[in-house]
């Protein structure tokens, strides 16, 4: 039966044009298509496999959701304060200086045997560590509920939930990198450091991804336990304190008087200690020696190994279990 | 993947899992599933229907029969629990209103939020922004935060951004009940307009009217079972029938306290009047029919029950409504000053020559109460009334009407802002049009 008034002749056709993306949707919907046909058949390896291999792809089409999005999160952070965008620039400014003059001044606290030009060298140690620390931190903790927090959208719209956790990882490496520039701007113009060398500064975008690889594969495995266990928020909670203190964030493990090389080892299986390793070598021009008596490329290509290792079980563990999120949460 | 359908669902189930706690969540998962620590609650089961592109189906049932999950299997938000589903083109949904809206963020910013996460380009949302702010009316409001909307505001946003992405099938769950008439009316308009470019729309609502009207089809749930599938108009009558039935079958299952008010709702239901048919006859034959010229005579009788004339008088409306829900005109008893006599009987209503021109129309009798303000029931004659007329009028109605040369008429004073300077004389009392005729 036709109940539609037909006498008008042709649809008043707006002006939106039909869309030009049709395909593809279903791979990125979490839901497994043989044709085109969506069953109740979980994911197989060899689908998640195939969905990891495409991960760039993945990236390249929702560009412009991740963009919008960290874009719009960082805004979110930021509107509606005083000093609006001058916070990110400013919190690692005031960060600096609290590390700078407690450790160099007030403390006193300096590494023996060094030239009175590289008296900050603790303050400078403690704040490259805590500013890498934090973008990490602050991903895995906040990343752990962000599926379970955006429950609703999941439940409601249908989008590639993995652009959730990445989103928060993005962010927090942003405002890490507001951090970076000003401290590379400060060592550049005043005299607390020596300048670094340009050619180190070509390892940072490579130190970023592999940072964000990294960091976006472990709050995928949070992200998804917490989805079933809500216990796992307050274990990561906890769990991140303890992995700050073993990892050399305020302490040089070179420095311990007596550490035992075993100790000395089991500080190395952290991929942390490699990662701000890496990063140390190229923030402090590798100043002082006796810091760096290690090869900054082992350290790195170790860190590649967990970042990809992290990534791949991480994207994998969220992949399979993503199918059941919206019922779960 | 050629195939004629936009959608194709077979034999699809949905159960959830429920745990009684999450002790059992990890026994089972440690277990790897051979401890079973979960009931599992289905809510759908074995749907089949199959959509041509262009056609729209209707969902029905009361709350829980599994409506809003169907809709959101279809959606891929969660996933079936067996069978299968195919979606040719690309989907929309509107399943939530203001789902994914950022209440700091300005209507504004949220149309590019939102229009992204359905899957739109950066560049495409920017060109179609204004087309969007245009649909939701919003006004200024688009520049205020998203938490300074009242809920009506968010519909016309949120519908306007779903529709503005151009879907080939678009999902929408129970989301118009909180717009204003006006923008009701703008977003059925619409949907008329996305079936007639060919869109597929799969919608669900409480309303059996917006079922009716929109939908060609209809799947009426029960407790997450397919009761019945078909055409909307019987599914929809078939669903009425059940609901006045069912509170019998209620009463069978339910505990000696709520059986009390249930019993209560049956003599209420059992007491309530209702119409038990309608038809439209041609007056001079004597013969049912639904196809008229301009200019016919036509009889509409309304066949009725009213247990307890007494208590309940009641009251009868006919109308005329296009299928875009505009109602082009109302019959009422109890404007028309007509008492319904009796606790049984059939009352016709005579129309003669017929004014309404060409188009299909439906033909909807409500039952109201003896002051006329509560609405019993609504009932949609089952075919519609389809009037053709042969002349060349233009229009909804042919208006009776003839023409005059009335050259001795001078304008009167104040009409427009060119006055001609001559032939006025002072002499014209008050203007006419001032005095009302209405």
């Amino acid at each position: 039966m036709s109940a539609h008034k037909q006498s008008e002749p042709g649809a008043q056709a707006s002006s939106i044009d039909p869309s030009t993306s049709a395909g593809g949707e279903i791979l990125d919907s979490g839901a497994h298509a043989v044709e085109g046909w969506v069953t109740a058949a979980p994911p197989r390896w060899m689908e998640i496999a195939l969905h990891i291999l495409m991960a760039p792809r993945l990236l390249v089409r929702h560009w412009d959701l991740i963009k919008t999005s960290v874009w719009r999160e960082l805004q979110a952070r930021f509107t509606g304060t005083v000093l609006g965008w001058a916070w990110p620039l400013l919190t690692p400014v005031l960060m600096f200086l609290i590390y700078y003059f407690i450790f160099t001044n007030l403390l006193s606290s300096k590494m023996p045997d060094l030239p009175p030009e590289l008296d900050s060298v603790v303050g400078i140690y403690m704040f490259t560590g805590v500013l890498v620390w934090t973008a990490f931190a602050e991903s895995i903790t906040r990343g752990t509920n962000v599926i379970v927090e955006n429950g609703n959208l999941i439940k409601k719209v249908a989008f590639p939930t993995e652009i959730l956790p990445l989103n928060l990882v993005l962010v927090n490496l942003v405002t890490m990198a507001f951090g970076l520039a000003m401290f590379l701007l400060a060592c550049l113009v005043l005299p607390i450091w020596p300048a670094q060398n340009p050619l180190d500064l070509c390892w940072v975008p490579l130190l970023l991804l592999l940072q964000a690889i990294f960091s976006y594969g472990v709050t995928l495995v949070l992200a998804t336990m917490q989805v079933y266990l809500r216990d796992t928020m307050q274990v990561v909670a906890v769990a991140a304190t303890v992995w700050m203190f073993i990892t050399p964030i305020f302490w040089v493990p070179e420095f311990i008087p007596d550490m035992p090389e075993t100790m000395l080892e089991f500080v190395r299986v952290n991929p942390m200690y490699h990662l701000l390793y890496s990063w140390r070598v190229v923030l402090m021009s590798e100043t002082p020696d006796v810091i760096f008596n290690g090869d900054m490329q082992t350290s790195l290509g170790i860190f590649a190994l967990w970042a990809l290792g992290s990534f791949v079980f991480g994207y994998g563990f969220f992949l399979a279990a993503r199918r059941r999120f919206a019922d779960e949460i | 993947m050629a195939t004629n359908y936009a959608v194709e669902v077979e034999g699809l189930h949905k159960w959830f899992r429920i745990y009684p706690g999450p002790f059992q969540r990890i026994v089972e998962g440690l277990s790897l599933g051979r401890i079973k620590g979960h009931r599992e609650f289905s809510a759908l089961r074995d749907i089949n229907f199959k959509l041509k592109p262009g056609s729209s189906i209707g969902l029905c049932g009361a709350n829980g029969a599994g409506k809003s999950t169907l809709l959101k299997i279809l959606a891929g938000t969660t996933s079936p629990s067996a069978g299968r589903y195919r979606i040719n083109g690309k989907v929309s949904s509107l399943l939530e209103l203001g789902a994914g809206f950022h209440s700091d963020f300005t209507g504004r910013a949220n149309i590019m939020m939102n229009g992204i996460m359905m899957g739109a380009s950066k560049e495409e949302m920017e060109r179609l922004t204004p087309e969007i702010i245009d649909f939701a009316e919003l006004g200024d409001y688009i520049d205020e935060p998203v938490r300074t909307y009242s809920s009506g505001m968010g519909l016309r946003l949120g519908f306007s951004v779903a529709m503005a992405v151009d879907p080939d099938v678009m999902l929408i769950d129970e989301v118009f009940a909180v717009g204003d008439m006006y923008f009701q009316k703008k977003c059925v308009d619409k949907i008329y307009e996305l079936k007639k470019r060919n869109k597929t729309i799969a919608f669900c609502s409480h309303s059996l009217y917006d079922v009716r009207q929109l939908c060609d089809e209809a799947l009426w749930l029960r407790d997450g079972d397919p009761a019945a599938l078909g055409d909307s108009v019987s599914v929809t009558n078939e669903y009425t029938v059940w609901q006045r039935n069912h509170i019998d079958e209620e009463a069978e299952h339910l505990s000696e306290s709520e059986a009390g008010a249930v019993s209560k709702r049956r003599e209420e239901l059992s007491n309530a009047p209702e119409v038990l048919d309608a038809r439209v006859y041609h007056p001079q034959s004597g013969e049912e029919r639904y196809e008229y010229q301009t200019g016919d005579d036509m009889e509409i009788r309304v066949w009725w029950r009213n247990p307890k004339p007494e208590q309940n008088p009641i009251n009868l409306a006919v109308g005329f409504v296009y299928p875009d829900m505009t109602t082009v005109a109302g019959m009422l008893t109890h404007i028309d000053g007509f008492k319904l006599e009796g606790s049984e009987g059939c009352t016709s209503v005579h129309c003669s020559k017929l004014n309404l021109l060409s188009n299909q129309f439906l033909v909807a009798v409500i039952l109201f109460d003896g002051e006329g303000t509560h609405q019993y029931q609504k009932y949609l004659i089952r075919e519609n009334l389809s009037i053709r007329h042969g002349t060349k009028d233009v229009g909804m109605v042919l208006v009776d009407h003839h023409w005059n040369n009335r050259p001795e008429i001078a304008l009167p004073t104040g009409s427009g802002a060119r006055i001609r300077e001559a032939n006025v004389d002072g002499t014209q009392g008050h203007s006419s049009g001032e005095d009302g005729g209405w």
